[in-house]
């Protein structure tokens, strides 16, 4: 048997066989010969430049045929499950053949939070070149954000949410049933942009909520989160009963007592909403013993409360 | 009790992959037996078996294979089949057209699907074999409900968005007999108004050859003369596969509908030897018991019953026994019923021979046609004083009669009426 070599990536080399190339074909031969040529490359010299295409390549052989196109000029924020159409079982398909044509082992736990192509991508990367894996995205079902938010209904604008190290995401979908919506307006219910900057802000408050500040080990304490402040909020769409907002807020400051966030709503493809600032006052746990030093503060479930200098219509 | 109807059939077999050319086959007597491809070794003595046509099933890559193009089936409904599971959904398919279902009629509450395979040597061989060459990692992820007994519900059950009863039956050579009994129960006791039964089978080396161990098997290298219920010369069964469905539904939705009816599926009756794991008892004494039974719960009487589509199979054991419990229960009619065995035919699809018989007595009914018993040369003298039918009778039979026996001696009588 030749002996293992390691290339400039840093990477052992497995000898790769006139047999181990007979398996690598017939276990791809449903993807394109493109993906055939990546793969031996990759297994010949351990060039990770050639993983992108390779996974790319695999998956696009479980997507079913007409939704391939949305592959082809896919960015990294491509969907697995609700783009692709590709359910978990699927995902496994994926998975061992990964497994099968890079020579590695992946376990259950380690696929549970790949949600995108850029996910996928980057785990695969790492776990070639022995990185550590990024902190995976936080997928959040409603039940849980009951569970952590100081916020309730009906006063909650969070169904699903996600959250990762650069931000969070989520959905509200605006049901009609909303108790302000029969004074707002009269016989035209439409979302106040007072709400829409206050989902942002409940937004941001997961985001505390989950971990994503401060050193490992230090957690935030619920009742310490206020609103202080906001900026540049502009609104672009009228949001009515029926439309599904998708909310995103990534983090510009972070430094105890202040969190400070950007954020945007949008409907569909639709901009719905900006804020270029959002600023929450914060304490951890063990400093929440002590009085916090915010200017007026307000319970961040009221950031309606100090009207901030929006117009309800879209502007 | 409710009246329980037969409102639809879709077939996968042997002798034709759709009503017409089914009806065809059994009226005209042509048999679906090949000298197999596969069975053409020096080593393997079984030469003869009733493949199913049109259709390429023999990879382990489902992606390989080979359907007719009037179904359209995606590769995420595809990865969980077994091959017996590919035939199943297109029976289904014609089984729905056939009785002019529309997707809310099939998919509520009230409508069940009760199935009955032995799931997939074939492919359960193979993910075996994989996990053990290379590590229990690898296995599909689909690789158990693909093979597993059971895999025709759980496919079916979820492709078609059944919502009401659903399970499988397990007692080999009368499971979807079975399937088809409790069917009937489900919507007689009024808990469901329409059930689905689906019986079927790979039909391939891995389900039929295990069968020669046992010798079972016919070693006839003729494929006309390979499966001969009740000859002289029987000298084992032929294997086949497919997959039969039947749609079955209430009075009320009967009345509801105004569906093309088959017949009345006017009871069923069950009992079992009790005496053997693989042989049959020498005097019948379940299928007799079983054949009682199912008149007695439909309410009719030996002498009404005009056409029996026997179990027999072509082995000698199994159907001498037949041909005894026949004869204690009609013993005493004044005008014996026509017994046939259609497996002369189609070969002996083992769970799937339930439904697919039972598919094949509606036809017939409706059509008005009593199959023959094809390939008798030389009857049975032990089927004396039974009227075995050599060749196809043009009569619509009122009261038919389908037998299933199964390992460990379980027997199923089913009982048909004309609905007219």
């Amino acid at each position: 048997m030749a002996q293992a070599v390691n290339n400039s990536s840093g990477i052992t080399l497995k000898p790769f066989t006139p047999e181990d190339d007979a398996n690598l074909r017939e276990a791809i031969k449903r993807c394109s010969a493109a993906t055939y040529e990546a793969a031996a490359q990759f297994r010949k010299t351990g060039n990770i430049e050639h993983l992108p295409a390779i996974v790319l390549g695999i998956i696009e052989r479980y997507v079913e045929p007409d939704l391939r196109a949305k592959l082809k000029d896919a960015d990294d924020d491509l969907r697995i499950i609700e783009d692709l159409g590709i359910d978990s079982l699927t995902m496994m398909e994926i998975v061992i053949l990964v497994e099968d044509v890079l020579q590695m082992t992946i376990n259950n736990e380690e696929l549970r939070h790949l949600r995108t192509v850029g996910d996928v991508k980057t785990f695969i990367e790492c776990k070639v070149s022995g990185l550590p894996l990024p902190k995976p995205t936080k997928f959040i079902p409603i039940e849980q954000i009951l569970s952590v938010m100081p916020i309730q209904p009906p006063f909650l604008f969070l169904s699903e949410a996600s959250v990762n190290a650069h931000g969070a995401n989520a959905k509200y979908k605006i049901s009609g049933q909303e108790f302000f919506l029969q004074g707002h307006f009269k016989d035209n219910p439409v979302l106040p942009a007072s709400i829409m900057l206050e989902a942002l802000g409940q937004l941001a408050v997961l985001f505390l909520l989950e971990g994503q500040v401060g050193e490992a080990g230090k957690v935030v304490d619920h009742r310490t989160i206020f609103f202080t402040s906001c900026e540049g909020v502009r609104c672009h769409r009228v949001c009515k009963p029926g439309d599904v907002l998708s909310l995103s807020i990534k983090p510009k400051r972070l430094k105890s007592p202040l969190a400070t966030f950007e954020g945007q709503i949008r409907v569909g493809q639709e901009k719905a909403a900006i804020a270029e600032e959002i600023t929450l006052t914060f304490a951890f746990a063990e400093e929440a013993a002590r009085p916090v030093a915010a200017e007026a503060p307000v319970q961040a479930g009221d950031a309606a409360a100090p009207k901030p200098a929006v117009s309800a219509r879209a502007s | 009790m409710r009246k329980v109807y037969i409102t639809g059939l879709g077939f996968i077999t042997s002798i034709g992959n759709d009503l017409l050319t089914v009806a065809e086959s059994l009226r005209d007597l042509r048999h679906g037996m090949v000298q197999y491809p596969p069975f053409q070794k020096a080593d393997v003595p079984v030469k003869v078996a009733a493949p199913i046509r049109d259709f390429q099933t023999d990879s382990t890559d489902q992606e390989d294979w080979l359907f007719p193009a009037r179904y359209s089936i995606r590769r995420e409904t595809l990865r969980g089949m077994a091959p017996h599971g590919i035939y199943s959904y297109c029976a289904m398919q014609q089984a729905v057209e056939d009785a002019k279902l529309t997707e809310a009629e099939w998919s509520n509450p009230q409508t069940g699907l009760y199935a009955a395979s032995a799931g997939s040597p074939f492919l359960l061989g193979h993910h075996l074999e994989k996990m053990r060459k290379q590590g229990v990692m690898r296995c599909p992820p689909l690789g158990i409900v693909a093979s597993i007994s059971g895999t025709v519900n759980f496919n079916l059950v979820s492709q078609f968005k059944i919502k009401g009863a659903s399970t499988g039956f397990s007692s080999a050579c009368a499971s979807s007999a079975h399937a088809l009994g409790f069917a009937y129960d489900e919507i007689a006791l009024g808990r469901q108004k329409r059930m689905f039964v689906i019986g079927a089978e790979d039909g391939n080396v891995e389900s039929i050859l295990p069968f020669a161990g046992m010798r079972a098997l016919s070693l006839q290298a003729d494929p006309g003369l390979a499966s001969r219920p009740f000859d002289e010369a029987r000298d084992g069964f032929v294997g086949t596969g497919g997959a039969a469905v039947l749609v079955l539904e209430s009075e009320e939705e009967v009345a509801r509908r105004q569906p093309k009816v088959y017949c009345e599926v006017a009871g069923w009756g069950q009992a079992s030897d009790g005496h053997n794991v693989a042989i049959s008892h020498p005097e019948g004494s379940g299928l007799r018991v079983a054949m009682e039974n199912a008149l007695k719960y439909s309410d009719l009487a030996a002498e009404q019953v005009d056409y029996v589509n026997a179990h027999a199979t072509s082995t000698p054991i199994g159907d001498l026994s037949e041909a005894r419990a026949l004869k204690a229960v009609f013993r005493n009619s004044p005008t014996r019923p026509a017994i046939s065995s259609t497996k002369a035919l189609t070969g002996h699809g083992l769970s799937l021979a339930g439904a697919m018989e039972a598919g094949f007595c509606a036809l017939a009914m409706k059509e008005g046609f009593m199959p023959g018993s094809a390939h008798i040369t030389r009857l049975d003298p032990a089927c004396d004083g039974l009227n075995i039918i050599r060749a196809t009778l043009p009569h619509r039979p009122q009261v038919v009669l389908s037998n299933s026996s199964g390992f460990g001696g379980a027997n199923v009588a089913l009982v048909f009426k004309s609905a007219s």
